[in-house]
């Protein structure tokens, strides 16, 4: 069974078929990629009936040499931390291609492009060997930098160039940490591996780090310079304002997508391979993510172009994925996983809609819109929908995540692991939200509509439906959060363990035992959840 | 009827909600107006009912003994566990029976109101989704759903505000305040979550994980906060903030008078009688935590005075109707503070019931004249309306009469009588509310007592600016010409001009307002006599301050509120029973200073808003110029341009092959990476 390989290579495969069709088959050529990302989809979802999340052991895992030569392997493996996130990217694939049928400039290029992206973002949420991971990290970097410059808006060679140079940049950084990470690996073991699993055995005994503990705070960084700038975090966003506004509408949708990258690659490395060093890191990281949440809301309030307050709105959003992943309390650590689904699909409702505006008239900027509401009237329900999700208003999905990373700042802020003034500006950041999504609406939908705006049609049926359905996750996400989270928790507990636990007293993914602990954990969640519920 | 069956309650209104919005204009086309506000007032009128049923079938008791339903879970997140519960208990069904009773009247007042509105659906939709939001926030039985209703409420709020969406200062007013309630939110917010991180900190104490659910809450908090009572103070100020922002206390009222761009039944329903009283039920649910802090029950005492005098202040120098009576909102509820806060909690419910009366039946009876004045607000412009609308006046007099607490110690009171002279008793009475010996509840107590005399004066002067006087003064607007009515055809109102007769209005307008009035004659001394009231609400003493007395054995307060009460009204008839005096007409320059600081609310209001939307939109501006595309977009296109030189070279190979340029990409840095890594290894050999 080689279920992972199998939908992480579906859509690149797909998308070699598509270069063999002619180009002229525009048609064909977009139905086929809607189909492969459908497949791709329906693929993904055997993950659900084959997951079992009393385990925190990686799953379905695939495990074969690579390069031999170097150690580097061929290793996939899903657990609660990367099952909603491969969902998340195949279901979000197949929006993005569906909003994108009206491309009509090369169009077998793009959707090649698409594929490749969904590939590459697939393969990073599932490789569990370091190599494996940064290949398929930079792989993402190729289909964006094209969609942005060849699909992209008037500023496009500016954006793309911003963002190849960030991420190549950050890139570095990463590789030199990968590099580090199987050179001590070698040291400590005397065998060359990138694989993650056995580096982390070697961390949870304490022996990696034990001869190499100046060098840990250095690696740390390496990967989190890398991260952060693909999350991004404050100082290192100043590429995803540009990215947004020049993408092609599907463009924004997967990099929605493509930052939780940034997050995941914390959540998955910079937890759990640096345990020693974390709690000196955790300030820092903490300052920046309250940063960016205070600082992406102020200057979203200003913006002239719909999408760039929604990329200023990222920043902000992150900071409180960012804040809940360091607290190192189980339920920020959850906040945080949790949020970064959220924050995909609230992202992707609003850039759908905002793409389907464009569509109609070619601008996302304020000054060209205002009075909507009389115009557009679903497409003007719709809207407010989306933007109460990015405001986190109770009863949609971005309220649960974003409360849960909040209790979590508080209760490690309580505890004296940062300062509480932090969180107190950090929870500032939900009014700023309401200041800057608030004044977009405003700017969009009230007023008098403009005499030349007087054409615009409605939303038809395709693109209701097609926003119904992430209106439908927006409730489910915020009605029963525990659909979503049940699966993560045991993955996210003993991701907290490896990053708090003393030395010799940190679970590894191989540890036979990890699967009996977690059923136990699970049995008396559920024995808790019965008291509840008499 | 048994209290499990309160999710009967919060169904009608959501099921109401989800008609009105995915069927109502269908509804509307085939059956008309009539069959559509029907099925917008049913679900309320139901869930009226059920409460009424469930209310008769509770023997109050204590909140201990409350009996919470549950329905489910929402939120398990670790050890923290938030299910679905709804508390039925004394204090929550007060509120029920007060938000579905005068909702349904206001509804059914709305459907005569907006008749000759385009969007009638739109607005039942929202209506409806405030009733059930409104119901979550005072059914949940943990500070969470709490939250819910609490910005769900702040949502229908900001979406009737801005009803009339062409104008863009309606949008201005809704978003000021949703943001300045946000502000509140941010408050509450942290004082949820240090209540949170204070329980578990305390280890099992509360063991299910329901940090949030009152019956596990406040006893856990009680036991706790009695060895910290700084910790009381702050949870029970960060409380307050949250409270001040819904109700509208000061610095944070600013967004209540602007609020009144939404159409009447909403200033009426949500901006009186029922949301902005929500921070009242927040303190008196969590009366536990100001019980052990004088110091923030002080605070809170202070701020509702000011707020109740401040606001009173600003009424006199309002000629806008709707206006007078939202300043007239925030003052009262300033006096509900005054009780809260020194500890009579059931006074400051108690009030929040019988505002909920006459403030209903002022607003509405407002509406009718502003629907009779073809939606003229400016009092300037009415006069002698008893000749026209002699049921609304008659109503109105009645309210006021009430809001004026007029009444006869020891006989007879009209509503606000008796819950006045308990928050005021309360506060005289009482020594809890008091910073290092000074007793600030007291205080509050006598600038309340002024703050009374104030508000019969300013209600007299709406009162009589209104009905009284023989000039009607719209005869003096010169009368337009109609050019044809068809550039008009979609808007609701034509003008107030000279040939404007006002017409009493319609029966679904005027039977909410007897109701109301009847209610407000008759439902203090109801509610009040032998206290059944405060018995019902608060069965036993008080779990720290005990009894808590509304009757200072010293002061002869009664005599000295009736005084306040009457007297008011007198001078208030002294100087407006014949009209509009010279010195307050539309030359506003030639109004006193004190009255014009008054109009302007002393500069507050455009102070704050030059300091945050201007001074903010600076801010914002400059750190995005600066910062963001000066600093760190410099230092990285400085980098691109280095680098750009040597890219030059390889320029040539990229034209236009794309995909050969992608696939060298990858080639080369693979290769690079490999090479990278096998020099490394055989370094470290």
């Amino acid at each position: 069974m080689m279920l992972l390989s199998v939908i992480t290579f579906l859509p690149l495969a797909a998308a070699l078929l598509l270069m063999l069709l002619p180009e002229g088959k525009a048609k064909t050529i977009k139905q086929g990629a809607l189909v492969a990302t459908g497949l791709t989809f329906l693929v993904s979802l055997g993950l659900l009936t084959k997951f079992d999340s009393g385990s925190y052991a990686f799953q379905l895992s695939e495990n074969h040499p690579w390069i031999t030569a170097l150690g580097v392997s061929y290793h996939l493996g899903v657990d609660g931390i990367s099952l909603w996130l491969v969902l998340l990217t195949t279901f979000l694939s197949v929006i993005a291609v569906a909003c994108s049928l009206k491309v009509e400039t090369r169009v077998r290029a793009f959707m090649a492009c698409m594929l490749m992206l969904e590939s590459a973002m697939l393969g990073s949420f599932l490789s569990l060997d370091l190599v494996l991971f940064f290949v398929f990290f930079e792989m993402t970097l190729i289909p964006m930098w094209l969609l942005i410059n060849i699909w992209g808006g008037e500023g496009r060679a500016k954006a793309a160039n911003k963002f190849l140079i960030y991420t190549f940049a950050g890139s570095i950084f990463m590789l030199v940490g990968i590099v580090g990470l199987g050179y001590l690996q070698f040291q400590t073991t005397g065998e060359l591996s990138f694989d993650l699993v056995k580096i982390q055995e070697q961390v949870a005994t304490g022996k990696f780090w034990a001869g190499a503990l100046t060098t840990e705070p250095f690696i740390f960084w390496a990967f989190a310079i890398a991260l952060l700038v693909k999350t991004p975090a404050f100082p290192l966003h100043t590429w995803i304002p540009d990215t947004y506004a020049e993408s092609p509408t599907a463009g924004p949708i997967l990099s929605s997508v493509m930052v939780k990258m940034g997050t995941y690659g914390l959540l998955r490395f910079c937890l759990p391979l640096f345990p020693d060093t974390l709690p000196n890191q955790v300030p820092i990281m903490v300052t920046l993510a309250v940063i960016g949440i205070v600082y992406g809301a102020i200057i979203a309030a200003v913006q002239p172009d719909m999408r760039r307050v929604m990329a200023y709105s990222s920043l902000s959003h992150m900071g409180f994925i960012l804040l809940g992943i360091f607290s190192l309390t189980r339920i920020g650590l959850l906040g945080g996983a949790y949020q970064q689904l959220n924050h995909g699909i609230t992202a992707t409702i609003l850039f759908l809609l905002i793409g389907f505006l464009y569509q109609r008239k070619g601008s996302t900027l304020f000054k060209d819109y205002g009075g909507l509401k009389s115009q557009m009237p679903i497409f003007a329900a719709l809207f407010l929908i989306a933007m109460l999700s990015s405001v986190g208003l109770p009863g949609t999905n971005g309220f649960v995540g974003e409360f849960l990373a909040m209790v979590g700042g508080f209760n490690a802020a309580y505890n004296h692991q940062f300062s509480l003034g932090l969180i107190v500006v950090a929870v500032f950041g939900v009014v700023l939200a309401a200041v800057y999504m608030l004044y977009m609406f405003q700017r969009m939908f009230y007023g008098e509509v403009k005499e030349d705006n007087k054409t615009l049609l409605d939303l038809k049926g395709p693109e209701i439906a097609l926003a119904g359905v992430l209106v439908v996750f927006i409730l489910w996400g915020g009605l029963a959060p525990n659909t979503f989270m049940n699966p993560m928790q045991t993955s996210l507990n003993a991701t907290l363990k490896m990053s708090t636990g003393k030395a010799g007293q940190r679970p590894v993914w191989t540890d036979t035992d990890a699967f009996i602990e977690a059923k136990k954990e699970t049995t008396h969640r559920l024995a808790m959840t019965a008291k509840v519920n008499p | 009827m048994n209290y499990e069956s309160i999710w009967l309650v919060l169904l009608f209104p959501i099921v109401g909600f989800l008609v009105q919005a995915l069927l109502g204009t269908r509804i509307e086309k085939m059956f008309g107006r009539r069959v559509l506000g029907a099925l917008a007032v049913l679900p309320i009128l139901l869930s009226f009912a059920v409460g009424l049923m469930i209310t008769l079938g509770t023997k109050g008791g204590p909140e201990a003994s409350a009996s919470i339903a549950q329905l489910g879970h929402w939120i398990d997140a670790g050890n923290l566990r938030i299910p679905f519960e709804f508390i039925v208990d004394p204090l929550s069904m007060t509120m029920v029976l007060i938000i579905t009773g005068i909702g349904t009247l206001i509804h059914l007042y709305a459907t005569g109101y907006m008749s000759e509105e385009r969007e009638y659906a739109r607005f039942f939709t929202y209506m409806n989704l405030f009733i059930f939001s409104m119901l979550i926030l005072v059914l949940g039985a943990n500070l969470l759903l709490l939250f819910v209703g609490w910005e769900g409420v702040g949502l229908c709020s900001y979406l009737l505000i801005g009803f009339w969406y062409k104008d863009i200062a309606n949008s201005k007013a809704a978003n000021k305040a949703f943001i300045v309630n946000r502000i509140g939110d941010w408050g509450l917010t942290l004082g949820l979550l240090l209540i949170i991180a204070l329980l578990m900190s305390q280890h099992n104490l509360i063991a299910d994980g329901r940090y949030l659910s009152y019956d596990s809450m406040l006893p856990a908090l009680k036991s706790v906060l009695q060895a910290n009572p700084i910790m009381a103070t702050a949870i029970g100020l960060l409380l307050f903030v949250g409270a001040a922002g819904k109700s509208a206390q000061f610095p944070l009222y600013l967004w209540l008078p602007d609020a009144m761009a939404g159409p009447t039944p909403v200033s009426a329903l949500i901006h009186a009688a029922t949301m902005v009283t929500s921070g009242v039920v927040l303190l008196n649910r969590m009366h536990i935590v100001f019980e052990m802090s004088p110091v923030a029950s002080a605070v809170i005492c202070v701020i509702g005075a000011f707020t109740a005098l401040f606001a009173a202040l600003i009424a006199f120098g309002q000629s806008d109707i709707k206006k007078v009576l939202a300043y007239s909102t925030v003052s009262q509820l300033g006096f509900m503070f005054i009780a809260c806060g020194s500890g009579a909690y059931w006074a400051g419910m108690f009030h929040v019931t019988t505002h909920a009366f006459f403030k209903a039946l002022l607003f509405l009876g407002a509406g009718a004249v502003i629907h009779a004045m073809a939606h003229n607000q400016d009092m300037r412009n009415y006069g002698n309306l008893r000749k026209y609308l002699p049921i609304t006046f008659w109503t109105m007099i009645l309210g006021t009469l009430a809001i004026c607490a007029v009444g006869i110690p020891g006989v007879f009171g009209f509503a606000g009588f008796y819950s006045k002279e308990a928050i005021l008793g309360g506060a005289l009475a009482n020594t809890h509310a008091q910073i290092e010996g000074v007793q600030l509840g007291q205080i509050s107590g006598w600038i309340g007592l002024g703050v009374a005399a104030l508000t019969s004066i300013y209600m007299t002067r709406l009162t009589c600016l209104t009905f009284l006087g023989k000039e009607e003064r719209w005869r003096n607007i010169p009368a337009e010409t109609h050019h044809g009515d068809d550039d008009h055809a979609d808007e609701h109102h034509h003008v107030l001009d000279a040939n404007h007769t006002p017409k009493e209005v319609s029966p679904s307008m005027w039977i909410p307002l007897v109701v109301l009035a009847l209610l407000s004659v008759g439902g203090g001394f109801m509610l009040a006599n032998n206290g059944v009231f405060e018995h019902w609400l608060y069965p036993n003493d008080l779990p720290v301050l005990g009894k808590v007395s509304t009757e200072p054995s010293n002061i002869p307060l009664a005599l000295y509120s009736t005084i306040a009460a009457v007297g008011g009204i007198l001078l208030g008839l002294a100087f407006y029973a014949k009209g509009l005096p010279k010195n307050q007409d539309f030359d506003e320059s030639k109004w006193s200073g004190l009255r014009r600081a008054e109009r302007d609310q002393f500069g507050f209001d455009n102070a704050m808003t030059v300091a945050t939307v201007d001074g903010g939109g600076d801010i914002a501006n400059g750190l995005w110029q600066w910062f963001d595309i000066g600093l760190v977009d410099g230092i990285v296109l400085g980098f691109a341009k280095v680098s750009g030189g040597i890219g030059l070279i390889l320029k040539r190979c990229q034209t236009g092959y794309i995909r050969l340029y992608a696939l060298m990409m990858l080639v080369g840095f693979i290769g690079f990476l490999s090479y990278f890594a096998y020099a490394l290894t055989q370094g470290g050999r």
